[in-house]
């Protein structure tokens, strides 16, 4: 790669930063508006949400068996067996939960979300609504954004009950754990504002990226089906590393 | 070489007015002062050759796309400068039917119809309807209200995308290639259709199309653009007999003439590589 081709990734890299901060600016400027079309937010609430139930729950079980069958193995070497609720629910309601459930939500409805976009864009729908004076902004862009927003730390939380549900399962009914000191050890250590909330507000946030990013790549792509394909792609690919760099950054502060 | 261009109405009387409009896409240069009037409650045709730039006039019109240089006024308001909000308060008075339809496809032929007045008019159910259900009468689809836009053929969700445009009674409206895909029943239907809103409501109406019979039928006046002017202006039957470079090869369709009918390419036979073999 020569230097002038890598300049240009780089300039362009910073220009696409830019373009998707003035696109959250101008799609905050639109909430307000949006605000109008509660009956779009709550279909994109049940879109974005309700839709992701069925892979949010399948996979919080599964990883919440699975942390429970290695810490279980991990643990016994100590003779700590009886952390395993406490470690569980730690790691789900700390990392596990919002990232996972970030990742599930960017690859199942982001990619949707950027698909319906930009295909809106290359059939000309976004611009025949301006020229039906309606701002897509506000009637597209906001509602997809705001039920982002509202949708992840719901499912976050769906996903750690299921995660913690399926270390019951696997800590309790397969291995033998005693019921109470599972869920004792584990109420009396988890804290709600440290843990829980923490927790949360990583979800809101990664729910802002996610629909942010998934948003802002249809409503740019190419009006082409090249073009779509690629911006779906991105969508994936950009909310994948931006969740992972938040992740790091909010849990450097918040620990 | 003559340039045919007739005058159309003063700037007074003017719904329309395109004042030295200067405008380049990537390195092609569309428009170089192109210069247009089009009367308050006429028919006007935009033609010329593809590529030249017809639709992206309509989207000057409309703010869509701001010009490099120039002025362009609809109903005295200048188009180039208006804030977002004030260019969405034009919109509100110009219906605009687009060269692909491009109907909302999650909702019905009816809510498509119905979804300009459900955002800016606060109407009774029963009232909206039958203004949605008046207007597809119009173009023949009442009975499809209930489909959905994938369940219909091209000339259908054209004539659709047409009771979408002129849903508000506007003041203009602006037709991209409206007689494409229709079947000469619809045809017929859409150009009696164009001409009624003209002169029942006077409607100014701006059509891009190549289908000349159907302009001969409907339009008041043509306006021939190319080389990014406008090259030649008048009622449709004139202009067809009109002794001009541009009008003989546009209307008779030749390929040799002011237009190049080839987009510019090196030699074509040293293309090829038989340029050494010449004699």
């Amino acid at each position: 790669m020569n230097a002038n081709l890598r300049r240009n990734w780089l300039v362009q890299g910073i220009a696409s930063v830019g373009d998707c901060g003035l696109f959250f600016v101008a799609v905050l400027g639109a909430l307000p508006k949006s605000l109008r079309y509660w009956r779009e937010t709550c279909r994109q609430v049940w879109f974005v949400g309700a839709m992701s139930l069925v892979i949010v729950m399948t996979c919080g079980l599964f990883v919440g068996m699975v942390m429970a069958l290695q810490l279980y193995y991990t643990l016994s070497i100590f003779g700590g067996t009886a952390a395993l609720g406490t470690v569980v629910a730690l790691s789900l309601f700390r990392e596990l939960g919002p990232v996972i459930t970030a990742l599930l939500v960017a690859g199942r409805a982001g990619t949707a979300v950027t698909a319906e976009i930009g295909l809106m864009r290359a059939t000309d729908q976004l611009d025949a609504m301006g020229m039906m004076a309606v701002d897509p902004l506000a009637y597209v862009a906001s509602p997809r954004f705001l039920a982002g927003l509202i949708a992840m730390p719901l499912l976050a939380s769906v996903f750690n009950a299921m995660g913690i549900f399926g270390g019951h399962l696997v800590g309790v009914t397969w291995l033998g754990l005693d019921n109470g000191t599972f869920w004792g050890n584990m109420t009396s250590t988890v804290s709600l504002h440290k843990d829980i909330l923490d927790g949360l507000y990583k979800s809101i946030v990664f729910g802002g990226v996610v629909s942010l990013i998934a948003v802002f790549q249809g409503y740019t792509a190419p009006p082409t089906s090249e073009g779509v394909a690629y911006s779906t792609t991105r969508t994936v690919v950009f909310s994948s590393i931006v969740i992972l760099a938040f992740d790091f950054v909010m849990t450097a502060f918040m620990t | 070489m003559t340039v045919a261009v007739a005058e159309s109405g003063s700037p007074s009387d003017a719904l329309v007015q395109v004042r030295d409009l200067r405008t380049r896409l990537g390195a092609k240069l569309i428009f170089d002062g192109l210069e247009l009037a089009v009367p308050r409650g006429s028919v006007t045709a935009i033609m010329g050759p593809s590529g030249t730039g017809k639709t992206t006039l309509l989207r000057h019109l409309t703010g869509q796309l701001r010009p490099d240089a120039g002025s362009v006024r609809v109903d005295g308001e200048e188009v180039t400068t208006l804030s977002r909000r004030a260019l969405f308060g034009l919109r509100e008075r110009i219906g605009y039917l687009f060269q692909n339809s491009a109907l909302l496809t999650d909702f019905s032929v009816f809510e498509n119809v119905a979804f300009p007045l459900r955002q800016h008019a606060r109407l009774p159910e029963e009232l909206l309807r039958n203004i949605v259900l008046t207007k597809l009468q119009a173009v023949g689809l009442r009975g499809a209200a209930r489909l959905m836009p994938s369940e219909l053929s091209g000339g259908m969700a054209r004539r659709v995308a047409l009771a979408r445009a002129i849903v508000f009674d506007p003041m203009l409206i602006l037709y991209d290639e409206p007689f494409v895909g229709l079947d000469p029943i619809a045809l017929n239907q859409v150009l009696r259709l164009i001409r009624t809103l003209n002169r029942t409501l006077g409607i100014t109406s701006i059509l891009v199309a190549h289908e000349l019979a159907a302009i001969r039928q409907v339009a008041d006046s043509v306006c021939l653009i190319a080389n990014g002017k406008l090259v030649a202006q008048g009622a449709p039957d004139e202009l067809v007999h009109q002794d001009s470079p541009w009008t003989r090869q546009f209307f008779g369709g030749d390929a040799d003439g002011p237009v190049p009918f080839h987009y510019p390419a090196p030699d074509y036979a040293t293309e090829l590589g038989f340029a050494g073999a010449r004699p």
